[in-house]
């Protein structure tokens, strides 16, 4: 067999083995044994996401937290919390507000006018706490810390609230898509349960919020338990190519497809 | 046993007298020749496949509670499409391949029949005799984009019913009749729960017997103009050869449709594709992101995107903006495509019977065009995700959105020109090059040059 | 065997394996990926051998076809246009005969289009107005009446005219907005009771519901071609292909502190069409 054949069956094994390799990295449980068709996703259970660190329960010390502050925060948000020009003022903007931002690692930001994004926190859950409870002595008001119990809400009401409410910036499978104006709505799979409740409360910039009269705290139970669900969203065809959809497998279309095909073709065909 | 059979068709149809020139048809083996059965082939997978899941699917658009084995659904108001599909994907056994394998063969029908049409544009296989099978393919084409389009619509899921909306939107702003258009071909305002029996009927029935209509004249046409060839040395423009149809090239092409439908069953069974269940029932008040349509009406949802904000208002009514890039611009493109042979006929003066081919060099002119073509129509596709664009390149949307409304016009006119010249450039490096001169040896040990092969070059 | 004949048999043999393991698969219950991959399998080693069994086993010969010119000989084109020609002479011959049958085939062609107009109801009101009128509730998904007082500042919720839920042409958005920010057109003064101000979901451009709300700039932003709409000035159109504004709903909140409609939307809502001026 000349170079070229032995080349050629080369690259077409390879081009056919990518989507086998990806499938069988990406969607583990949809290759569950041939025995039975996978299980229907009945009862998830909530919050397979790594537990956050455990709520202090009486809450933070606030001088602890004004050093803190003095050194993480005052310099765009004002000493006191007041604002200036990069920073917003925070007296009464709630424990669950800035337990998000830190918890998510969105603050500190360096930049003032770069979007907020998740990073790795590098807080810890007592200097959390702590800076939680300077902040919240500013000034009352804005929407606590919320308790959420995802095991006690309804999947199929959580699907819908999320279709209605969360899919159109966050998609359809939670894989996140840009909203304009340079912002990004993120993709939801690493928020914590009570995350993605602050999230929902707070309606940190661009997204809006929505308080306790909107969703209730049941109907947030259900919201939460279908955002931990997305992550384990049935993939059962195989890979899922990011969900980004259509373009995506428009590009396999092409690439995967057709370039196996055209390797195989030029194996056929004479070059002349 | 073949010999009585022979004998029993001659007796009844004089079969033998066909089968006699038929089997021994002499089949060129170029490689790019077997794009159009690449297509063939993908259709083969799509038919075979449609069957199978037309004997599953509803195509009503009533209301019904999902009872199902996906929970997330449960309980949820859906249309009967959308909760066979689910029914399908997730109950039946093979379900879910058959319905990703037909997909997948969609998409790479599609592909195929681009790639195919792109071999016969840079060769100019499609001038005389052979501008009908050029029409002929064309038409195809948009049998096969149209089949697509209402084939992934049909599970009335969020994501092609928002597709569905816009093209009743298009309709809706043709001027006149736009909105009797709109209102009669989707059965009413939309949604209209008729609408999902109507895409069944085209898809499966209209569609189908007009491709299949196309395609048996295409074919035959080829079968009886007898395929084109490269201009090379010992070749005449008034023969062409190749393997014999029986059993040589007959074989070649049955391992090459066992091969097209081995890549279909790969993908099918091992890249999701189209997982409708994630997407949701349609509801025409809700929306996800990102929203695209399948690849190959990306060229149009990227003009919807680009196009300014234009609008024409004349004595009390108005040409509304969707017109412009959703009707107008794509017939000007299509018909532009279509009647290409005649163009570049009235331009070349070249009314010339062609059984050669020419390479992208021996015309700079239809291969600059064609190259400028493509760039824009991969331009226009790309700009039709121009949101997941964005968030892969961390810029924000509206600056992709206005750069590919710069882009999509420069670069298919540098691109074109460069392809001109680079063209031109090779032509006449050839013909620069000094006559090739080929020295023999002869018995006695003396050189003998051979002016053969000179002769050839100069053609 | 020579190795040519060993590598076709070998592939072969795949090529059973790989049917029967699909169908011991199938028997089981299948299973998505198995049966993609297995399905390939046993088509693309049975390609595989066929393929190699006609490029290394089958005589390789090539055959020459001539190529006739496509042109019939001159007389034989002479004889058919003369045929063709001679037989319309015959026809035309009787003028009025021809005339009055190209008008019955014109008249029944004409009417065969007819059953067209039986595919759908004819454009409607529905066009221009929606269910919304004075005094309707606004009701939430569930149909549920939204109270003054229930929405914050920077939320958003789909709304119907109670009665309506789902409708299509009558879909909205409720947004609450500080009061003090709003700079609406002219003409548009009470519309916006505490900060409560109501716009179409109906995008203008091709219809998509404008479901992204960037709630910081209060922008609407419509996920099918990204136009975008600025709350503040009645949801102008500040970028993409839209040409129009979002209707807007004028709002007023009743005695017992619901909110209610005080009319249809301000412009037809949806996208543009012929008969809009």
């Amino acid at each position: 067999m000349s170079r070229g054949r032995r080349f050629a069956i080369a690259a077409v094994g390879l081009a056919l083995s990518a989507p086998l390799l990806l499938a069988g990295s990406k969607t583990g449980h949809s290759l569950a044994g041939p025995a039975r068709q996978p299980p229907p996703h009945a009862a998830p259970r909530a919050a397979a996401a790594p537990p956050a660190p455990p709520r202090s329960a009486s809450g933070g010390d606030v001088r602890r937290g004004a050093d803190l502050f003095a050194l993480h925060c005052a310099s765009c948000h004002g000493s006191i919390g007041q604002g200036t020009p990069d920073g917003i003022p925070l007296a009464g903007i709630g424990a669950a507000a800035v337990d998000f931002v830190l918890a998510t690692g969105r603050m500190p930001l360096s930049d003032p006018h770069q979007p907020m994004m998740r990073r790795g926190s590098n807080w810890t859950r007592r200097q959390i706490d702590d800076i939680v409870a300077f902040v919240t002595s500013l000034g009352p008001g804005g929407p606590p810390i919320p308790v959420v119990h995802p095991e006690a809400g309804d999947l199929t009401t959580g699907g819908q609230i999320y279709a209605e409410n969360c899919a159109p910036c966050h998609g359809a499978s939670g894989q996140g898509a840009a909203v304009g104006g340079g912002a990004d709505a993120p993709d939801l799979y690493e928020a914590t349960a009570v995350e993605v409740a602050e999230a929902v409360r707070i309606g940190p910039d661009p997204m809006p919020r929505f308080d306790t009269r909107q969703i209730n705290a049941h109907e947030l139970d259900s919201l939460v338990r279908y955002v931990e669900f997305l992550p384990r969203l049935p993939d059962r065809g195989g890979f899922s190519l990011g969900h980004i959809g259509p373009v995506a497998e428009g590009f396999i279309a092409w690439i995967v497809g057709l370039g196996a095909i055209v390797v195989i073709v030029r194996l056929i065909g004479t070059p002349n | 046993m073949i010999r009585r059979l022979v004998l029993w068709l001659d007796d009844r149809l004089g079969a033998a007298s066909f089968a006699k020139q038929a089997l021994r048809k002499a089949f060129p083996d170029h490689w790019a020749f077997m794009l159009g059965e690449v297509a063939l082939y993908s259709y083969v997978v799509l038919v075979l496949t449609g069957v199978f899941l037309t004997f599953f699917f509803t195509a009503s658009g009533q209301d019904v509670v999902y009872q199902g084995t996906y929970a997330p659904l449960r309980g949820v108001r859906m249309s009967a499409a959308y909760a066979s599909v689910l029914r399908l994907s997730f109950d039946v056994r093979a379900g879910l391949v058959m319905r990703q394998i037909h997909h997948w063969a969609a998409d790479v029908f599609v592909a195929a029949i681009v790639a195919h049409a792109f071999r016969v544009f840079f060769t100019g296989a499609f001038r005389r005799p052979r501008e009908i099978n050029w029409l002929i393919g064309t038409s195809l084409l948009v049998l096969a984009m149209a089949a697509g389009f209402t084939g992934y619509s049909m599970p009335d899921d969020l994501l092609s019913g928002t597709g569905v909306r816009i093209a009743y939107s298009v309709l809706l702003s043709v001027p006149v009749v736009g909105t009797w258009a709109a209102w009669l071909f989707f059965g009413g305002e939309f949604p209209a729960p008729v609408t999902i029996g109507r895409f069944l009927a085209l898809h499966i029935m209209l569609i189908q017997a007009l491709i299949l209509g196309a395609l048996g004249l295409h074919l035959a046409i080829v079968w009886h103009q007898k395929h084109t060839w490269f201009r090379l040395p010992g070749r005449t423009e008034d023969t062409v050869s190749g393997s014999p149809l029986w059993p040589n090239y007959a074989m070649k092409s049955v391992g090459l449709a066992l091969a097209v439908f081995a890549v279909l069953s790969l993908l099918g069974g091992l890249v999701q594709i189209n997982p409708v269940w994630l997407y949701g029932p349609y509801d025409p008040t809700t929306v996800s992101s990102p929203a695209q349509p399948d690849w190959y009406v990306g060229w149009l949802e990227g003009l919807l995107r680009l196009f300014p904000d234009w609008e024409i208002h004349l004595f009390g009514h108005t040409i509304p903006e969707p017109f412009y890039p959703g009707v107008l611009i794509p017939v000007i493109l299509l018909a532009a495509y279509a009647l290409w042979p005649f163009i570049e006929q009235a331009v070349t003066r070249d009314r010339e019977v062609h059984h050669f081919l020419d390479r992208a060099r021996d015309a700079p002119g239809r291969s600059g065009w064609g190259a400028g073509g493509l760039s824009f129509m991969v331009l226009l596709t790309l700009a039709g995700s121009n949101d997941v664009l964005a968030r892969f390149f961390g810029v924000p949307v509206e600056s992709v959105t206005n750069m590919l409304r710069v882009v999509v016009l420069v670069v298919p006119l540098i691109v074109g020109w460069a392809v001109y010249a680079a063209c031109r450039e090779l032509r006449a490096h050839e013909a620069a090059v000094p006559p090739f001169h080929a020295l023999r040896r002869d018995a006695a040990g003396g050189y003998i040059e051979s002016d053969h092969l000179t002769k050839e070059r100069a053609e | 065997m020579p190795p040519s004949e060993r590598r076709v048999a070998a592939m072969l043999l795949l090529s059973i394996g790989g049917s029967a393991a699909l169908g011991v698969v199938y028997g089981f219950g299948g299973q998505p990926q198995l049966e993609g991959v297995l399905l390939a399998v046993a088509l693309g080693t049975l390609g595989g051998a066929v393929i190699v069994w006609a490029l290394r086993l089958l005589p390789q010969e090539e055959v020459t076809d001539h190529r006739e010119p496509e042109p019939s000989p001159p007389e034989v084109r002479r004889e058919a246009t003369s045929e063709l020609l001679h037989g319309e002479a015959e026809l035309t011959a009787r003028r009025t005969l021809v005339r009055l049958l190209l008008g019955a085939l014109g008249a029944l062609a004409l009417v065969m289009i007819f059953p067209i107009r039986s595919l759908g109801p004819r454009p409607s009101r529905s066009l221009f107005h929606t269910e919304w009128q004075d005094g309707s509730f606004v009701v939430d998904r569930n149909g549920r009446r939204i109270r003054a007082g229930e929405l914050a500042p920077g939320s958003v919720v789909t709304v119907f005219p109670e009665g309506f839920v789902g409708a299509p042409a009558s879909q909205a958005l409720l947004i609450r907005v500080e009061p003090a920010l709003l700079r609406l057109p002219p003409g548009r003064e009470g519309w916006t009771p505490l900060g409560y101000i109501a716009f179409s979901k109906f995008c203008t451009h091709a219809g998509c519901p404008v479901g992204l709300y960037r709630a910081s700039v209060h922008q609407l932003l419509c996920p099918c071609h990204q136009s975008t709409f600025d709350v503040l000035r009645g949801a102008a159109p500040v970028f993409g292909p839209t040409t129009r504004a979002l209707p807007q709903l004028p709002l007023r909140i009743d005695p017992g502190g619901f909110l209610r409609a005080a009319g249809d939307f301000s412009a037809p809502v949806g996208p543009g069409f012929w008969e809009l001026s």
